[in-house]
Formats: structure tokens, C-alpha cells, sequence
């Protein structure tokens, strides 16, 4: 009591601990609306590349899936929902709940937004930049990453009575796949021109694509 | 009293009335020694830390949200300066680093009322063994049973959620139980 009657241990401001509860406020604001960013922009590009309606095929759909995952922007993520929880749990309303229960909460958060996201044009100006070599080459790979050997997305431009061509988005110019009895089509094999799919299909020796797997992308999960 | 709740008192000292900071060293010196005896034990210098207990709380007092109490507030300040003085000691920076407990869900025991016979026992125990107890034990079961805190307040003493306090608790009295029939059986 005597060191604070002379002036020896001084009381900090006010605004010290304002602009303390500011910056924290503000680093949680900017590392959830990275992590906002990240997500969508991982759930996107397995949408583009057609890696996440792959899966209808089967094993091998889901080989494609995880071939396709975006494994540095899952990294990057992880370490920003860490960073996120570091951030929060200095507030009571986290703290009080176990390390799980909030951490949970904070991916399911992110996940649902991002596929929100995701569903917007947020990122399609970027990969359309990237597409045309208008982004340093970095951002290049990121969002416009070589298509996987055999693996195709894109629109129909011709029908023949076992065979389509497809306008892939991913490649310079046409494939021609071959349907066999054996290709996997969980919802159909009615195609028309002009409709959009992804296919997974093997190339033979003489350069015929054989359709693997066939499946039309709804319009409303592919903006 | 005259000066008011604790809460009203921190209100004035943010104010500018300094002096009345003795009413809140004079209202916690006694409970925070006890606390401070009690979970660094045999750490010479427990007074000196009471001290910069109290400093660390004046320098920090505009940080006092007065719409919650006083009371859990100071003593995490404690916590924070005994956990360092256990660190400083041990020369060990693994102290509550990270716990499992607070990473999973639990189902904690409620608080109860213990009977009064049971209280005692525990309590006569308590005094015997708790030196016997690790430090993330010891410091719940003195909040809980010397300080007379409940779950909620002990929570945000040591930042942990609800349920762990609860387990906390739960293992330590087993602990205490387990020494207390062992003392017996050498008797």
C-alpha cells in the first residue's frame, strides 16, 4: 500500500486493456474470415475439379477425392482454427467449454459457411484469372492446378449412340469417352448437349477415353 | 460496511480513489496467504508473492468488469502469480501447459453437501495430505474446500470448463481418501 501511496506501482489506463480487448477482437475477426476464405476456397476447388461428386463411383471416386484434396490448404486451415482457439478461449463463454466442444463448434462453423461460400462467385474471378496466366505463379497453382490424369469435368458438345464429347474445363480442346456396359452412371446415361459432367476415364493404347463413371453436376451445386 | 461490496470498492479505486485499495488488501491478505501457504507450501517467499499479488491487481484494476464479482477475479491473478513462483521453483514450464481433461466432455459430479461427519473427515484429511496431492488437484480442492468457492467460481479462477472442476475435484478427494486409508493402515 505504501509503494502505491507514493506513486511507485502506477494503475494502467483504461484504454490500455480497450485496445488489448481490440486487438484480440480484431484477430479473431481476421483469422476467422481467413479461415472463412480457406475453407470455401477448398471446398470450391474440389467442387471444380469435380473430385467431390466423383465419389457417386464408388472406391475409386473416393480415391479421386482424396487424390484431389487440397492437403496445404487443410494444413493452413488446422493451423488457423488452432490459432483461432488460442484467440477465443481467452473469453468466458469458451473457456467454460471443453477444448472439443468449442473446437468442434468452431470447424462445423467454418465448414457450413464455407460450403455457403464456396457456392458464390467469391472465387471464380480468381480461377478465371489464373486459367488465363493473369496471377503470379503461386496463386497459378492454387487455383487453377493441373487437372488430374483421369479425371474430367466440363460440357457436352457432342452425343453419338456409346460415345460423348466433352468440352473439358480443365484441358485445351475435346475428349471422346466411350460408355461400356460396365460404366458406373448413378443417374443416368441420358446425356444432351450442352449439360455438365465430370468423368472419371481411362485412356487406352489407342487413345479412346473409357468412361469409368458418369455423372451430370447440378447447376445449383456448381455456380 | 461502510466503504461497500468489494465490487463497489474496485469501482472507486477505478475512479481514482486510490487509498481505498487497503480495503481490498485488507478484506483478501488473510484469505490470499492462506491460499498462497496452502498451494506453494514450503516456498519461502509465499508473503512476497501475496505482495506482488496485490500490485499486479492495482496495476491491473481498470480491467475489473464491476458487473461481475470481485472476488474470482483477484484470484486469478493469484493463480497466475503462483503458478509462475511453481514454475520458477521446478524450473519446469510443463505446469498446466496443456491438460487432458480440458480437452474431452465430462459428466461432472455435481456438487453436493457433503454430510457433516463426511466434511470433517475430509477436512482433517485435507490438512494431512493435500501437500500429497499434484499442484492441478491441490488447487481446486483449496478453492473449493478452504476458500469456499463453487464450480462456477473455480472455473474462472483457473480457466477451465465446469466439468473439469467437477473431475478435478472428483479424483482429488479419491486421492485424498486413498493416502488418508494408507496413514491408517501404518498406524
Amino acid at each position: 500500500m505504501n509503494a502505491i501511496k507514493k506513486g511507485e506501482v502506477r494503475m494502467r489506463p483504461r484504454w490500455h486493456f480497450a485496445l488489448l480487448t481490440t486487438l484480440t477482437v480484431s484477430g479473431v475477426v481476421i483469422v476467422g474470415l481467413t479461415l472463412l476464405y480457406a475453407t470455401s476456397l477448398a471446398v470450391f476447388l474440389l467442387r471444380d475439379s469435380g473430385a467431390l461428386f466423383a465419389t457417386d463411383f464408388g472406391q475409386r471416386g473416393w480415391f479421386e477425392l482424396l487424390r484431389m484434396l487440397p492437403w496445404f490448404l487443410f494444413l493452413f486451415i488446422l493451423v488457423f482454427v488452432v490459432a483461432l482457439e488460442v484467440l477465443v478461449r481467452r473469453f468466458a463463454f469458451v473457456y467454460k467449454k471443453p477444448l472439443l466442444t468449442s473446437s468442434l463448434a468452431i470447424l462445423t462453423f467454418i465448414v457450413v459457411a464455407g460450403v455457403f461460400i464456396s457456392l458464390t462467385p467469391l472465387h471464380r474471378g480468381f480461377m478465371f484469372s489464373a486459367r488465363h496466366g493473369q496471377l503470379p505463379a503461386p496463386f497459378e497453382m492454387l487455383f487453377a492446378p493441373p487437372p488430374p490424369p483421369d479425371l474430367y469435368r466440363g460440357t457436352i458438345v457432342d452425343v453419338g449412340p456409346s460415345t460423348f464429347t466433352l468440352s473439358d474445363e480443365g484441358r485445351v480442346g475435346t475428349t471422346t469417352f466411350v460408355i461400356t456396359p460396365r460404366t458406373r452412371l448413378p443417374y443416368g446415361s441420358n446425356f444432351k448437349v450442352g449439360e455438365r459432367v465430370v468423368v472419371i476415364g481411362d485412356t487406352n493404347a489407342s487413345g479412346t477415353v473409357r468412361a469409368f463413371g458418369v455423372r451430370e453436376i447440378d447447376e445449383y451445386a456448381s455456380p | 460496511m461502510a466503504e461497500g461490496t468489494d465490487e463497489q470498492v474496485a469501482v472507486r479505486v477505478q475512479q481514482g480513489e486510490s487509498d481505498l485499495f487497503g480495503v481490498l488488501i485488507e478484506r483478501y491478505q488473510a484469505k490470499l496467504s492462506r491460499y498462497a501457504r496452502k498451494f506453494l507450501f514450503d516456498l519461502d517467499d509465499a508473503a512476497d508473492v501475496v505482495q506482488d499479488v496485490f500490485i499486479k491487481a492495482y496495476e491491473n484494476i481498470q480491467s475489473f468488469d464491476p458487473s461481475r464479482k470481485f472476488s474470482p477475479w483477484i484470484y486469478r491473478i493469484a493463480h497466475n502469480e503462483f503458478v509462475n513462483a511453481l514454475k520458477k521453483r521446478t524450473a519446469s514450464r510443463t505446469i498446466f501447459a496443456f491438460d487432458l481433461d480440458t480437452l474431452v466432455p465430462h459428466l461432472a459430479a455435481p456438487e453436493t453437501a457433503d454430510s457433516a461427519a463426511l466434511e470433517r473427515d475430509l477436512r482433517a484429511t485435507l490438512e494431512k495430505h493435500l501437500e500429497k496431492l499434484g499442484a492441478k488437484y491441490r488447487e481446486p480442492v483449496i478453492l473449493y474446500y478452504l476458500e469456499g468457492m463453487d464450480y462456477r467460481e473455480i472455473s474462472e479462477v483457473l480457466h477451465i470448463p465446469v466439468s473439469t472442476v467437477g473431475v478435478r475435484l472428483a479424483r482429488a478427494r479419491t486421492a485424498l481418501q486413498r493416502f488418508s486409508a494408507s496413514h491408517t493402515d501404518l498406524v
